[in-house]
Formats: structure tokens, sequence, C-alpha cells
């Protein structure tokens, strides 16, 4: 098989008379799974559009595998629906669903080669040898392992294995793609690779997907939209630069990037006093009497940083990443603050220099200190 | 530089010891190991060859196939070892279609129960047969009680204390969890999931396990004895009474049987292990990692 991924994509999953990706709507709808007393899914509601590619971000224990392993059918709701394509599956079981499911932990068959692994959904549904093996073949050159066909896992990398797991996931044209941290387990080269690939594929394919991790950079750089969880809840969902740039709230904007929070006032004219600077307030976030006492929720790209001999702050460590600095800069009051500015202009502040730090506003987020 | 010389200078006076201790673990450790496997070699083989050398052996020193000759002419001890071998099979399959899917559940679904299981499996060790067979006479009708299949049965359970660790003990190993989800994921249901996924994987346990109950279905005497049944064990010792050189034959040759069996057994697992043992860098320049028997934790 030649041609470029797209042609292969093209050719290997069928679109529907107009060209229209194949993907289809997937709905979780007031969704419930109590764990014993906790409660993994508290009323969890999510849809995903034909041929989106979701991504579900919180910490562990967050209830984003849980979500993931419901819409497989892998896990009974307590309470709620799973929705495909309009169509209620909720009693409907695993392998009835057409699903494809690629694994956090390694899932290929160990006594099974890489193309046997790839063909064993179709030879459960009985499709000749001859087929199941040319289908294989083509999944296994759209993932870039046409060399390693007669491999076993055993044979494989880690990153090989994935891939393997992603043509295996494929190969019976699922409703649905469902990812659990395929790449939790890679090396960060190789995770970085794969995760550009799958986005790729995925595309091209145009394939329903939901993609479950806890690596931020991962989550926004692959996802049409982002879900971010917590308790069982969805916190907010929205585009990668809607989430991180206009969190819905303090949780939110603390778990999805890096933030300072400083303690401030608010003042009259859609202002908060902080650091000894105003800074103005976005509409929705001007909400507070004046005189309140809120914290302030700031990027560390929100911070003009220099280094000032007669500044009140001091550099406590210095972190380089790559193209930016990071400083972490201890302020009067027992405030400290996270910063960056371009790694070029760092050369001369180090840890222990003396800088000043003023506020750039907007804040990403002001709460009440009574609410924090 | 200075910190690669430190290093350097750190390695080398670190490697001394262990390279003496390398140095002395071969000088002991070979010969020690050695003769130790002697040692064993003469504990199994001097019996062994002492009974091969009596029932071979004929008047005033000479050699004589008289007792392997009667052997093969007794309708009796053959048709013993056909009904062992026949109970024997019966109790291997009962043995695999019972217990592994029981293990793979309560591993899978049952989690908390496989403490109990694992308890319950050890009765055996410490019920006399004779309570065993007491309570069969008094819990089935006598009709069912001289039936070879009851003698299966309870050749099953009484293995069970072996056979079930061998399973087991082989399922947990896998990584269950993920295999039965991706077996289904790819539209497998449990039956297709269990014979298609999981079996492949426990194919050397399940032999092993099987090896196990025909060994103890061959060799067990009491319980065969006690419900009148003429197996082979029984006729041995029956033949034991009479022909003590046809007796001592027919057990070596019952020995040399097992000890083939097993190393059959040996030879094919060994295999396996070999074929599956090796970790490769991959293409993208990552190792491979062995498979991680626990389950991730789920968010």
């Amino acid at each position: 098989m030649t041609g470029t991924i797209v042609e292969q994509a093209t050719t290997l999953f069928d679109q529907d008379a107009a060209g229209a990706r194949r993907g289809v709507r997937v709905e979780l709808v007031d969704c419930v799974r109590y764990f014993g007393s906790v409660a993994a899914l508290d009323h969890l509601s999510l849809a995903i559009e034909p041929g989106e590619l979701v991504a579900l971000l919180g910490p562990s224990g967050c209830g984003k595998t849980t979500a993931l392993r419901a819409l497989a059918g892998l896990e009974q709701l307590d309470g709620g629906m799973v929705r495909i394509r309009d169509v209620d599956v909720t009693r409907v079981p695993t392998h009835r669903r057409e699903l494809g499911m690629v694994f956090q932990a390694y899932s290929l068959f160990p006594s099974m080669t890489a193309i046997d692994n790839v063909g064993f959904g179709l030879r459960l549904r009985k499709v000749r040898a001859a087929a199941r093996r040319r289908r294989a073949g083509e999944l296994l050159e759209l993932v870039g392992l046409s060399a390693q066909a007669g491999r076993f896992p055993h044979e494989l990398s880690g990153g090989q294995q994935q891939r393997v797991a992603l043509a295996r996931a494929l190969a019976v044209e699922p409703r649905v793609l469902l990812l659990d941290e395929p790449l939790s387990a890679l090396d960060a080269k190789v995770r970085a690779q794969l995760r550009d690939e799958i986005r790729r594929i995925q595309l091209e394919v145009g394939i329903t997907t939901l993609f479950v991790t806890h690596d931020q950079e991962e989550a926004l750089s692959i996802a049409d939209r982002l879900g971010v969880m917590a308790h069982g809840r969805l916190e907010q969902i929205g585009t990668p630069d809607e989430v991180y740039a206009r969190p819905g709230n303090a949780f939110v904007a603390s778990f999805v990037g890096s933030v300072s929070s400083l303690p401030g006032t608010a003042v009259p004219g859609g202002m908060v006093e902080v650091l000894g600077r105003r800074i103005g307030l976005r509409p929705e976030q001007d909400v507070f009497l004046p005189g309140s006492a809120v914290h302030v929720l700031l990027r560390p790209e929100s911070f003009a940083v220099r280094a000032d001999p007669l500044g009140r702050g001091i550099v406590l460590r210095r972190s380089f990443l790559g193209p930016v600095m990071r400083l972490a800069v201890a302020l009067p009051g027992e405030v400290e603050v996270e910063v960056s500015l371009e790694a070029a202009r760092a050369g001369e502040i180090g840890a222990g220099s003396a800088v000043s730090v003023e506020p750039l506003g907007p804040p990403l987020f002001v709460t009440g200190r009574d609410d924090a | 530089m200075a910190a690669l010389t430190i290093r350097r200078r750190a390695g080398a006076s670190g490697a001394g010891p262990a390279r003496r201790a390398t140095a002395a673990g071969f000088r002991f450790g070979l010969p020690l190991r050695g003769a130790v496997l002697a040692l064993s070699a003469l504990y199994f083989l001097v019996p062994l060859l002492a009974s091969g050398r009596f029932a071979l052996e004929g008047a005033r020193g000479t050699w004589t196939l008289s007792a392997v000759r009667a052997l093969a002419h007794d309708g009796a001890l053959w048709s013993s070892l056909l009904l062992s071998v026949e109970i024997a099979l019966g109790a291997a399959a009962i043995t695999l279609a019972l217990l592994s899917p029981t293990s793979v559940w309560v591993n899978l679904r049952l989690p908390r129960l496989r403490r109990v299981l694992e308890g319950l499996t050890l009765v055996p060790l410490v019920v006399p047969v004779v309570v065993v067979v007491l309570g069969l006479y008094g819990a089935f009708p006598p009709a069912f009680v001289t039936s070879p299949a009851l003698l299966a049965l309870e050749y099953v359970v009484l293995a069970m204390p072996y056979s079930y660790r061998v399973i087991d003990g082989a399922v947990q190993s896998l990584d269950l969890h993920t295999l039965t989800d991706a077996g289904r994921t790819l539209g497998g249901g449990w039956v297709q999931t269990f014979f298609r996924v999981l079996l492949p994987q426990l194919r050397t346990s399940l032999m092993s396990a099987a090896f196990i109950t025909i060994a103890y279905c061959l060799g067990e005497f009491a319980m065969a004895s006690l419900l009148g049944f003429t197996t082979f064990p029984v006729q041995l010792f029956q033949i034991g009474t009479e022909q003590i050189d046809e007796a001592t034959a027919v057990s070596v040759f019952a020995l040399l049987l097992v000890f083939l069996l097993l190393a059959t057994l040996s030879l094919l697992g060994g295999k396996r292990r070999v074929a599956r043992g090796s970790i490769v860098a991959g293409g993208d320049g990552t190792a491979a990692e062995p498979p991680r028997p626990a389950r991730a934790g789920r968010s």
C-alpha cells in the first residue's frame, strides 16, 4: 500500500455518500457510578460530536477513566445513560458496542504476532483469513509497522506495542475510539511522536474519539475540546485555549497550567489592587463589592519581571524551560509567585537576585477570600 | 573531567570486592552446586537402580526378563492400568474445566474470595481419606459410589491443593483485567475472550495442572482400595503380595513413565519461556517492558 496517510485512511475507512467523516455522536447523560460510598461519576454529562476528539483531563481519582469505561460498557452505571448515535446503549454489552480501545497497560495478546493481534477483532467477526490478513497488513502500514508484522509483543518496543494496539482498535472499523492514557508508559520523545500520529490518524479517519489523560500538555495539544474533571464531575469543557485562558473556576485555573494566587482587594471601576498595582477585570469577573478581599490567580506569563536591586522580590530558584525561564520569587507577606520571562533576558537573574514583579491584567481568575 | 575521573576511581575501587566475591563464588559455588546435584541424583537414582536390579536379577547372579515378560501377559494389570488412565484423564479434564474458569472469575470479579478459595482447596490435605469415603457412602446411593466417574470426581478434589495453585498462580501472573477488557472491546463475549485470549496464555500451567492430576490419580491407592476399585496401584499392591519381583518391575516402569511425562512438560515449558523471555529495543529506541501484572489505577 502506498500513498499519504490521508489516502491510506480514506481507503481504509468508509465515508458516507457526501464524503463526510464517519464519526458518530456520543453522549454520557447524567451518569452516576459509585464505588462503595465514593461517587466516581457524579451526574456526569458529556456530548462528543461526530469526528471530534475530546480529551478528559483531571487528577487521579477524578473519574475520567470510569467515564471512559462506562462509555465502553466495561463499567456498569448506577444511574444515567450512554447514547451512541442517539441510541441508548446503556444495557448493551461491550462486545456489541462497536468500539475500539487502546489501554494504558500494554494489552497486546502475548501469544499472537502483531498481525494476528490486529486481525483478532476481524477473526471474531468471522472475516476470512485472506481478507483479515490483508486488512491487518494495511492497518499496520498505516501505523508504520509493516516490517514488524510477524513479531510477537515481547519483540516490540513500548511505542510499537501501542501503535499495534491502535491498529488493532481501528481494524474493526469502530464507531468510537477510546484511548485510556495510551501514552503514559512511554518516554517523552516517543510519547510526543505517537501523540501526533494518533491525532493525524484520528483526523483522517474522522472517528469520534475520547482520550483520557492526566498530562496537560498532551490534552491541550491533541484535543478539539478539553474536559476537566474533579470528584466525578465535569468542571469545564471547551476548546483548549478557552480552558487555558478562561477557566470556569479556581480548580480549572489551577489544574490546567501554572498559576500563582495573590491576595488582592476589589476597587471601584472594575479593578483589583494586587501587589500595589491596579489591574482591570474582565466584565464577567467584576462581581465584587469595592473593598472586598479577593484572591487573584495569575499565569506566570502575566507578570512583568526585571532585575532591580531595589526590587522587593527575591528569586528563590529558576527553571530553564527552553524558550522561557521560570522563576520562583518570594515577595513580602510570605507570598511566592511563579513568573516567566524570555530565557535570553534572564541571564543576569539568578537565585538570590532582587527583582521587581508587576502583575499585568486581566487576571486569570478572581475569587473571594471567603470562597477559598 | 574531574567528575569523570572521580567516578572512574570510585567505580574501580567499588568493582574490586565485587569481582573478588564473584571469583570466590565461582571457586566455591560451582563445586558445591555440583555436589548437591550429585547427592540429590543419588538419592533418587539408587533406589530406582536397586529396584531395577531386583526386578531383573535371576538366580545366582544371572539376569532375566521373566518378571517383565510375566507383566506383558498379565491381563488384570493392563485392565487396571487402563481403568486408572481413564479415571486420570477424566479427572484431568474435569480439573481444567472446573478450575481454570473458576480461578479466572475469582481473580477478575471476586478477588476477596481468593483467600477463601485458597483455604477451601487445602481442605483435602487435612481430611483423611477414610472420612471422605464414609461421607461418600452416606451421601450417595451405592450404585453411584461404585462408579468410576465418582472416583474421578474425588481425585479432582484430592488433587486440588496442587492443581488449583498451579492454575491460580498463572492466572494471577496475567494482566487479567486488561486482556479481558481488550478482548471484549474487540468484539469477544466472555466465552470467546476466555477461550481465545486467556486460555492460550495459560497453556503451560494448564498442562502442569493436568499432569499433576494424572500423576496423582495413577499413584493413589487408599481411596480406590477403600471404594473397591482395582486401579493400577491397587493391582500393583496385589501383585506385590504374590510376586514381589513383578511388582518391582511395574514400579520401575511406572516411575520411568512419570519421569518421561515430566521431562516432556519441562522441555515444552522451557521452550516457551525462552521464546518469551527476551526484551529487545525497538525501532523508536525504547525498550519493551515486561507486562505489568497489576492493574493500573483507575481514575
